[in-house]
């Protein structure tokens, strides 16, 4: 019982009575009732499906096309989303601007609106003169397999960007000062100290961009629609058989989707976050 | 050598004012002030850390106001250390020059492998900076800051966060470390008897402004003002009347108490003045003192043992003064709470304090 609701690390462990245990018994009854809650769920979607529906969904053709797109274009958002997020954070953490109150607010909006806001928005730009002139000159988003990266990309850096800001602000600036005195430029104390020490920090703003990109939707239906073996990503894909009341096998792709993201976000962790 | 002329910044309400300083080559500096006097924000202006409002400074003839921390040569070891926490000890070592290949293959290798043995953490050079002492992190640190070859160390508080007993053994350690290298070195402190084991000048900053300068000794023995005197323990700070002023100097205190001062500083007859009389100068006497002295008839009060001397506490008239006797002389003297005895001072040891 004493090792059950033990610290991650024994050393410095203080001496706990009942009521002490009480209290983690207390704290943990969340995580119990959150998780539980959510096991329930995908134990229900595992019992209405059939074996048949999951097979279906690996040997569907157009459901496999899918799965690659989602996962190349949600891997791409991530290397946007951090390209973006890295320099953004360190930014917003480190350096003090007219301004910067606003700004962090507005990198935070995209967390608080509708995603479906993005891609109604996204459809109106381009309709304008600037975004006219962006698809004239070959880049082309509407309805394209481009859009589905830039819808992602849009709903999902704001996460990422949160994460890392938040290590940066959690690095003591003065290891950079030194770093200064040692030789090195603001470049040089950012790529060999900050950096290195915000490595966790990173892996998490990845994953919580990735986790975003690779399940979202909405704007997706409004900016790049949901075409077959075109724009269609897995979500779209739960979309469409459920609309064409095909519930088993919505659920046998929310399924793989599961089984993916879990088997992602575990790995991830363990070797990025563990070996931090 | 050191120059900082008429140097000015201010954060807040806070403002560094018009410090200027000279440090010469090869010498070991020691900046003595307390908490919240500006020492950490001087040091961190003089490398580069603050864009400085006013005044210059000057390293080795250069002036390096404008320039950016890494073109100073200024070694800059902080209070905390600020290890880089995800290297090893070797790297942190090597970290300022520049080449990490270079620092385990090249020939960067041997200087690296050289301090690390200066500072005597050879066994550590693999381990992570959160698997270290103290003392072990302080001397890594000490090494990072001289791997760069700096023209001018500054040591914040270096031994500040040790037990006393390792402190003395660093602060030598790093004394022998500066007289070997002959690196000029800034060194603050808060710290008296750290001040004395490694100082070769002293300057006393108070309140953004530095005081004092001089040898430990005229710190200690001449104290400009009521706040160095208490800053560096003087013991007998008192208080009195200046009587006649001339090429000496009486001074009335209360009960009729006087005292002669061979030296009237800065005080003038019929105005208040601060003195002080160093414990280890009053002299406690049965017989027949010296006349050229000041002589004072008093009882003893309470005794403290300090260790290698005892301190006594005289009351005379309305005062109450503070003798320091070496062990084997208390001894000697055998005197006892209540004895009547006679205090001797020498108008010399009576250093007359300017006003603040």
């Amino acid at each position: 019982m004493s090792g059950f609701f033990s610290s991650p690390s024994r050393a410095g462990q203080p001496v706990g009575g009942l009521s002490n245990r009480l209290f983690a018994a207390a704290m943990l009854a969340f995580v119990v009732l959150f998780v539980g809650g959510w096991l329930a769920l995908f134990a229900a979607d595992v019992a209405y499906t059939s074996w048949d529906a999951v097979g279906q969904v690996l040997r569907a053709k157009e459901i496999r096309a899918a799965l690659r797109l989602s996962l190349w274009t949600s891997g791409l958002s991530v290397l946007i989303g951090l390209v973006f997020a890295i320099p953004m954070g360190y930014a917003l953490s480190r350096y003090r601007f007219p301004g910067h109150v606003v700004v962090d607010s507005i990198v935070d909006l995209p967390i608080l609106l509708p995603p479906l806001i993005i891609g109604l928005s996204l459809l109106v730009f381009f309709r304008t003169d600037v975004g006219q002139f962006i698809e004239s000159s070959g880049f082309k988003f509407v309805f394209q397999k481009k859009g589905i990266i830039l819808c992602q990309f849009l709903a999902s850096a704001s996460f990422g960007i949160r994460a890392v800001k938040l290590t940066f602000d959690g690095i003591d600036p003065r290891l950079e000062h030194v770093a200064l005195t040692l030789g090195y430029g603001r470049a040089g104390a950012f790529f060999w100290v900050a950096l290195p020490l915000a490595s966790r920090g990173i892996v998490s703003g990845a994953i919580l961009i990735w986790t975003k990109a690779f399940g979202i939707f909405g704007p997706l239906m409004v900016f790049v629609g949901a075409v077959r073996m075109r724009t269609e990503v897995l979500p779209t894909t739960v979309y469409l058989e459920t609309s064409v009341g095909r519930i088993e096998v919505a659920l046998a792709v929310t399924i793989l989707m599961l089984v993916l993201a879990t088997t992602a976000l575990v790995g991830v962790r363990i070797l990025g976050l563990g070996r931090s | 050598m050191i120059v900082v002329q008429q140097l000015r910044f201010s954060v807040g309400p806070f403002a560094l004012q018009d410090i200027s300083l000279e440090v010469a080559r090869g010498e070991y500096f020691v900046l003595l002030g307390p908490s919240g006097s500006g020492k950490t924000l001087l040091l961190e202006s003089l490398c580069g850390l603050h864009r400085i409002d006013a005044g210059r400074i000057l390293v080795e003839g250069t002036d390096v106001t404008r320039l950016e921390p890494r073109r100073r040569r200024i070694g800059y070891l902080p209070q905390d250390y600020a290890l880089f926490p995800h290297l090893s000890v070797r790297s942190n070592v090597a970290f300022g020059l520049r080449n990490p290949l270079a620092a385990w293959l090249g020939p960067e290798s041997r200087q690296v492998d050289e301090l690390v043995q200066l500072v005597d953490i050879e066994p550590l050079a693999r381990r992570k900076p959160r698997n270290l002492s103290g003392g072990e992190k302080q001397r890594v640190a000490l090494a990072r800051a001289l791997a760069v070859q700096p023209l001018l160390l500054l040591l914040d508080e270096p031994v500040s966060a040790l037990d006393e007993q390792m402190r003395d053994t660093l602060c030598r350690q790093i004394k022998g470390l500066q007289r070997r290298t002959g690196t000029t070195t800034i060194h603050v402190c808060h710290n008296f008897a750290e001040m004395l084991a490694v100082a070769d000048r002293v300057g006393v900053i108070h309140a953004g402004r530095i005081i004092q300068t001089g040898t430990p000794q005229e710190i200690l023995q001449r104290p400009r003002n009521r706040f160095v005197a208490q800053f560096v323990q003087a013991g007998n700070v008192l208080t009195g009347r200046a009587v006649s002023a001339g090429r000496g100097l009486r001074i009335a205190c209360a009960d009729g108490v006087e005292f002669r001062a061979a030296r009237a500083g800065p005080a003038s007859a019929g105005h208040d003045v601060s003195f002080i009389i160093r414990p280890e100068n009053l002299r406690i006497a049965r017989g027949e003192p010296s006349p050229d002295a000041n002589l004072l008839p008093g009882t003893v009060g309470e005794l403290t043992d300090r260790g290698a001397v005892v301190q006594v506490s005289v009351a005379c008239g309305g005062l109450s003064l503070q003798a320091l006797m070496g062990r084997k002389e208390f001894a000697n003297l055998n005197v006892a709470p209540g004895d009547r005895v006679t205090l001797t001072i020498d108008p010399d040891d009576v250093h007359v304090l300017e006003a603040e």
